[in-house]
């Protein structure tokens, strides 16, 4: 059996309520879910996040249809979470507090002492806006208008987003 | 009261290494770039910082999340909210559609058993082994447990299971009727053929775990049937 006719099968499963098969497909998919988590909302909120991500999978299995492949439509399930939590945490914090930028720019500290962590925590200090075009865009591989339709924006904005980010990142290489 | 002259090419820079600028403004560029130092430093800095984030490594979460996701299950509610996603209307009352994808994702799993306990039995015994009447039979090792062939239960369990998918079959669609009815024979002959080898090598460990399993399997997929049947009803 193939790698994908296996995961097609534990799809199926965990379908059906298996909640062994849907455990395999968790530890295939979690590194890479948990680093969009990370990346695009910090270490304090990957956690949490990545287990939201895989419950509500769990709910929506049903709806899956094998048109992509599971790890994509996960990874699209996993940015639309995301997404909401963004909207939800800039909502909190405009009622919290009339500037957000100060507390947008705060380090987060990094999980993993091994990791490169200039690099690493230079995305986790860009401005909200910048550092998600930039996670989904030159880590991810979105195109412009793929993002633009994830987070309400024009392409024009998205590009304009990204090169903001990489002008901050600059500084982080040197 | 001092300008501050910005070149106008700067923030065109991400465009131009991404290679979505126009042609004409890609020309312009070039032409720009043979003579400003500055922008010639800031494009390099930029394509490193391109390949950084290429080269970027996942990091493993420091804790296993895995427990907290399992709890969470248990108490959502899923099934019913699965069964709204396949049960829909029709003019005589309620058919019951299981996606085709995951029905033959489930399919290739069975196939995959079946096949592996065919490979087995050939890899593991000649034909002249097979032809050869063994009169005795080998004492179980300690660990091992033996698949039991006269199961009770599991046969009447079954069967009511049998029961009840025939008396409701008219409420499942014809595709997914057709998958069920193929998923069956693929698991019924899985289990012909090890108890066929079982029956050479009653103390076979591996042909004992692929018994229990493709009767598990045949369990789980009546159970998941029938339900669907009594629910859609």
């Amino acid at each position: 059996m193939t790698p994908v006719q296996a995961e097609g099968a534990d799809v199926a499963q965990a379908a059906l309520g298996d909640a062994l098969a849907f455990e395999r497909l968790y530890r295939r998919h979690t590194l890479r879910i948990h680093n969009l988590a990370r990346r695009m909302m910090g270490a304090q909120e990957a956690d949490e996040l990545t287990q939201d991500v895989f419950v509500r999978a769990w709910q929506k299995l049903g709806t899956f249809r094998g048109e992509s492949a599971f790890g994509t439509w996960l990874y699209r399930l996993a940015v639309n979470l995301i997404l909401e939590r963004r909207s939800w945490w800039a909502l909190q914090r405009s009622r919290l507090h009339g500037d957000t930028e100060p507390l947008d720019r705060m380090a987060t500290p990094p999980t993993r002492p091994d990791l490169s962590l200039d690099f690493e925590t230079a995305i986790a200090t860009l401005p909200p806006g910048a550092r998600e075009v930039f996670v989904l865009h030159d880590i991810e591989g979105y195109k412009h208008r793929e993002i633009a339709s994830m987070l309400g924006i024009s392409a024009g904005t998205s590009k304009g987003q990204l090169h903001r980010a990489r002008m901050l990142l600059r500084s982080a290489l040197k | 009261m001092t300008l501050l002259m910005t070149d106008p090419w700067t923030d065109r820079l991400s465009e131009y290494v991404d290679e979505e600028l126009a042609p004409a403004e890609r020309r312009e560029l070039d032409a720009h770039l043979a003579t400003c130092d500055e922008c010639r430093t800031t494009l390099s800095d930029l394509r490193q910082v391109v390949n950084r984030a290429r080269s970027i490594t996942d990091a493993t979460p420091s804790a296993d999340l895995w427990p907290g996701i399992a709890a969470r299950l248990t108490s959502e509610p899923r099934r019913a909210g699965l069964l709204r996603q396949v049960v829909s209307p029709t003019g005589a009352g309620w058919r019951v559609t299981l996606s085709i994808p995951q029905l033959a994702a489930a399919a290739v799993l069975l196939i995959a058993v079946s096949g592996a306990v065919v490979w087995l039995v050939q890899a593991r015994h000649s034909p002249d082994e097979l032809a050869q009447e063994d009169s005795s039979r080998p004492e179980a090792g300690p660990g091992v447990t033996m698949a039991d062939f006269a199961d009770a239960p599991y046969d009447a369990a079954v069967a009511d299971l049998q029961r009840v998918l025939k008396e409701g079959r008219e409420r499942l669609d014809t595709a997914t009727v057709a998958i069920l009815e193929h998923n069956l024979a693929v698991i019924d002959q899985a289990i012909r053929d090890a108890r066929a080898a079982l029956a050479q090598d009653p103390s076979d460990l591996y042909l004992n775990s692929h018994l229990v399993a493709a009767r598990q399997r045949k369990l789980e997929l009546l159970r998941q049937a029938s339900a669907l049947v009594v629910e859609g009803s």
